[in-house]
């Protein structure tokens, strides 16, 4: 290393170290320094946000990453992000109600639908009714056992995964009867009717595995805080609020290192110590936050690696790493009336088998289902005039990527992306490929380049039944291998998602801040 | 924590008690698989390592072979330095450029260069950089020409920018207009076109103010010649005296692109100098062409930002005083209104990482805490809410008045 970067080193120690700027770690990092911790973030990428991020191509500035977060909720029923960003961060960032909840259509000739579904519980519920005759008791009994599961997370969340047993056996029945099986066995026992079951489950792509192995609680409660509460995106794409959440931080005396890879943490006698970085500097702290998974930290970051217990490789070797994605970002030279679009938001799958979708992203073709938002129909300001934005999202377990040659790599992109063009203009008639004026191709590999993450997964790790919410939350204290190291965001305690990412980030922050009290060994 | 309201409904999924006692087994159940699992470290991360192989942040190569192209352009052949930790070089699309990053006495400078040569032959081990002398790009060029030599050892980015054909964006009959060296990315291109790697027709426009500065003319030819369907050469040259057969005389205007190309149904790539931009530039125009026909390479740092509209000429002769936060180091540096922020920063070795020049990679993207600059509006390229928290990109801003910022490090 040359002598003038050597002299740019930094030698510090913190309250608090925190690994990557994504969701989990920006909402770690703004949580603790309102606390008035000494906070450090220190992100490889010279932007905040991970994947909350945005890219600019010609007129157009992309969303990377988020369809709908969910939780924000409007004024009047703030939902937990809103409650965190107005509340207690008064962060500036502005947000766009998206108007309805979504559109699903099902290509295959002997399974068409296409329907639109409205936000608001009891819309729905009509909808649904007017769409399926007699459906209603059984939706309805759906979205009521997903409320009182919301009441049961929030009940154990309140006691730190320490549960009372009888209080669950007297408030929660319905939460306890349900925890340990898939959305497929629960709705089947509701006695919801399948064309029901196949509108409901068009969310099944924010989690990313098959109905009959999703955890049913995580997969309802996710259902009803979109349904109940609408869903939001930013107006500035999602770099306006982590932009926004840079600038709370700094302003509250956190310090964010941007373009830093952090490649140690080191280690000794089983309790962190502090951070080095490929820049040479050496950070220390017996508080880290690791914003990058359990996966990452234990195979590729702890130092010494004698360090890493046994039991660390087993927990991340036992748990199903989640998928990577697939996105087809478009700037469009034509507006969404000329070109026909009314939705935000399609789900388009050749059929609601969620199992042969799933199943078509383990190769490498034209997966068989895609979720796709048109921006400018919750934003329409997001594009100049005459022109609209739009992005195809589909997932990919990386090992059908395994085996690409750089020299292919580029036509891959290609021809995958075509197919997924032509899958959405089929369904929806709206003429795109003609109209491309931008367009950006991102598969598991730039998911890897961007973010480091491992093996580019977007998802955390899968959640079924035994690793599903409420069972990492009762794990959380066997889950800390290493004394002083915490973990936060996709592939934390709360499942992945852009707001369980942030609550987590702030559950963990919370956390976290006890250790120190506990300990006695803040830097103050 | 507000309390929901909701009907207590009963629900049976199997038999009332195994319900209950199914939840009892959740966490037993993940402390058994765990117990179970491997304790192997996992060593394959394959979506990183093609990214890594894909765009490796630093590229170490060795200049293997100098061709003298015209009296004031040369060609580079770089191969990967045997000494160093790059093995492979990096896959491409033609008009991707390298980012080389030259130390001159002590003050380590970047400038993007397109790679001449086909992403084929980046798999058969070399790139190709092909640099024209310039009179009025200071000190970087004198260097090269008196300093580079067979053994030389260069660093590098990764391939970069956007300038490049995207089948489904563009049309197949592809309309290059170069300008003097602006011919490289198309040399690359014509290369791939030629060796069925792309599938695409490219007809070049080709202007050069002399014929002694027309670059790769005889191989050009020769591509068109054993590829009369898919690659077509048209010179035009601005010089008084034209001896070569077949060119066109002036300027590339309007009527030079109706003759030869079909506007309507074409995409154009535009690569020259700054200068060529601005008169191609309206002669695109009369051909009521939709914006995403026009393709521009960036042509790196604006040489004359005074004469821009909108700069303001009170400041053009004055210095200002940064402020630099970097890593530890704190520093005043002193400052020209008229030379980018990045180009102050390298002058004090307090460079941050950049690769375009040209303000739309976002690589030395950095946070102004005080004080005004000016952006010029074609190399605007920040994000909407890096406008509104101050956040700004050195290589495309200058400043109005003394400044603090924080820069990230290299």
């Amino acid at each position: 290393m040359s002598q003038i970067l050597k002299n740019q080193e930094i030698q510090d120690t913190y309250d608090v170290i925190i690994i990557g700027a994504g969701n989990g770690g920006l909402i770690a990092g703004a949580t603790l320094a309102k606390e008035g911790l000494k906070t450090i973030i220190i992100e490889r990428h010279n932007l905040p946000g991970g994947f909350a991020t945005s890219f600019v191509r010609g007129r157009f500035e992309f969303e990377a990453s988020l369809h709908e977060l969910a939780d924000y909720g409007p004024p009047e029923n703030k939902g937990g992000i809103r409650r965190l960003f107005e509340d207690k961060l008064d962060l500036e960032a502005e947000f766009a109600r998206v108007p309805e909840a979504y559109r699903l259509v099902l290509t295959h000739p002997d399974k068409e639908l296409d329907v639109s579904m409205p936000f608001g519980v009891e819309k729905y519920l009509d909808k649904m009714e007017d769409l399926v005759p007699g459906s209603r008791e059984s939706v309805e009994k759906f979205f009521n056992v997903a409320k009182e599961i919301r009441s049961a997370f929030r009940y154990i969340a309140s006691t730190h995964g320490n549960p009372d047993q009888g209080t669950l056996m007297k408030e929660y029945t319905n939460f306890l009867k349900t925890a340990a099986y898939s959305a497929e066995e629960v709705e089947i026992a509701l006695g919801i009717p399948e064309k029901a079951r196949k509108i409901l489950n068009a969310y099944w792509a924010y989690l990313g595995l098959p109905t009959e192995r999703i955890n049913f609680t995580i997969f309802a409660s996710m259902i009803l805080v979109y349904i109940e509460k609408g869903a939001y995106i930013p107006k500035n794409r999602s770099h306006g609020y982590t932009t926004a959440l840079d600038k709370k931080i700094k302003e509250m005396g956190g310090k964010i290192l941007y373009n830093t890879t952090v490649n140690k943490i080191l280690v000794e006698d089983g309790q962190v110590i502090g951070v080095e970085t490929l820049n040479g500097d050496k950070i220390m702290s017996k508080h880290i936050i690791s914003n990058a998974s359990p996966t990452l930290a234990y195979n590729k970051l702890i130092y010494p690696q004698s360090e890493v217990p046994d039991i660390a490789y087993k927990e991340v070797n036992a748990r199903i790493h989640g998928m990577s994605a697939f996105c087809v970002f478009l700037g469009l030279d034509a507006s969404v009336e000329e070109l026909g679009l009314d939705e935000y938001s399609y789900f388009i799958m050749e059929d609601m088998d969620t199992s042969a979708v799933y199943d078509s992203w383990l190769e490498l073709q034209v997966p068989k289902g895609q979720a796709t938002v048109v921006i400018n129909n919750a934003v329409p300001d997001c594009s100049p005039p005459g022109t609209s934005l739009m992005y195809i999202t589909t997932l990919f377990d990386p090992k059908a990527w395994e085996n690409v040659k750089p020299e292919e790599y580029f036509k891959i992109k290609s021809k995958i992306a075509n197919g997924l063009i032509k899958q959405f203009e089929e369904a929806t008639g709206a003429p795109i490929s003609d109209h491309i004026e931008e367009i950006e191709i991102a598969s598991p590999e730039t998911y890897a380049r961007y973010t480091g993450t491992y093996n580019g997964i977007i998802y955390g790790y899968e959640p079924e039944s035994w690793d599903s919410l409420v069972p990492r939350l009762m794990s959380m204290n066997d889950d800390i291998h290493i004394k002083g190291l915490r973990f936060a965001g996709g592939f934390g305690a709360r499942c992945h998602g852009y707001s369980s990412s942030m609550s987590d980030g702030h559950t963990v922050a919370l956390l976290t801040l006890q250790d120190i009290k506990k300990g006695g060994d803040s830097h103050e | 924590m507000s309390k929901d309201e909701y009907e207590r409904v009963d629900v049976t999924v199997k038999r009332n008690t195994k319900d209950l006692f199914a939840f009892t087994k959740l966490v037993p159940e993940r402390k058994k698989r765990i117990q179970n699992a491997s304790a192997e470290p996992i060593r394959k991360d394959p979506m990183n390592k093609l990214a890594h192989q894909l765009h490796p942040i630093r590229q170490y190569l060795v200049i293997d072979k100098i061709i003298d192209n015209t009296k004031t352009t040369k060609t580079f052949k770089l191969i990967p330095d045997p000494d160093s930790e790059t093995k492979q070089l990096a896959y491409f699309r033609p008009g991707q450029y390298l980012s080389l990053k030259v130390k001159i006495d002590d003050e380590l400078i970047t400038r993007p260069y397109s790679i001449s040569s086909s992403p084929r032959e980046a798999l058969e081990g070399y790139y190709e950089i092909t640099i024209k002398k310039e009179e009025d790009d200071g000190f970087l060029t004198p260097y090269i020409w008196k300093n580079w030599k067979i053994g030389t050892k260069i660093e590098t980015s990764g391939p970069e920018g956007f300038f490049y054909y995207e089948p489904l964006r563009d049309s197949e009959k592809i309309v290059g207009l170069a300008g003097g060296s602006g011919i490289t990315p198309f040399r690359s291109l014509a290369k791939s076109i030629a060796n069925e790697d792309i599938e695409a027709n490219l007809t070049i426009l080709y202007g050069c103010s002399d014929e002694d500065d027309i670059v790769f003319h005889d191989e050009l030819k020769t591509i068109e010649m054993e590829n009369p369907e898919k690659v077509k050469l048209i010179l035009i040259l601005s010089c008084e005296e034209v001896s070569l057969e077949g060119c066109e005389t002036g300027f590339i205007t309007s009527e030079i692109i109706k003759k030869y190309t079909d506007p309507e149904n074409s995409s154009f790539f535009i690569c020259g100098p700054q200068i060529m931009y601005e008169f191609v530039e309206k002669e695109l125009e009369a051909l009521n062409l939709k914006p995403k026909q026009i393709r521009r390479e960036a042509f790196g740092e604006i040489k004359n930002i005074s004469e821009f509209p909108g700069f303001p000429k009170e400041v053009i002769d004055k210095a200002f005083t940064l402020k630099v936060h970097i890593g530890s180091v704190e520093k005043d540096v002193p400052a020209k209104a008229t030379e980018s922020v990045l180009i102050a920063l390298e002058r004090a070795e307090l460079a941050p990482p950049s690769k375009c020049r040209s303000g739309e990679c976002g690589f030395c993207r950095s946070h102004l805490l005080k004080g005004d600059i000016f952006v010029n509006p074609i190399s605007d390229w920040r994000r909407d809410a890096d406008k509104k928290f101050n956040y700004f990109h050195p290589c495309a801003s200058y400043p109005l008045s003394d400044l603090e910022i924080v820069v990230p490090r290299d």
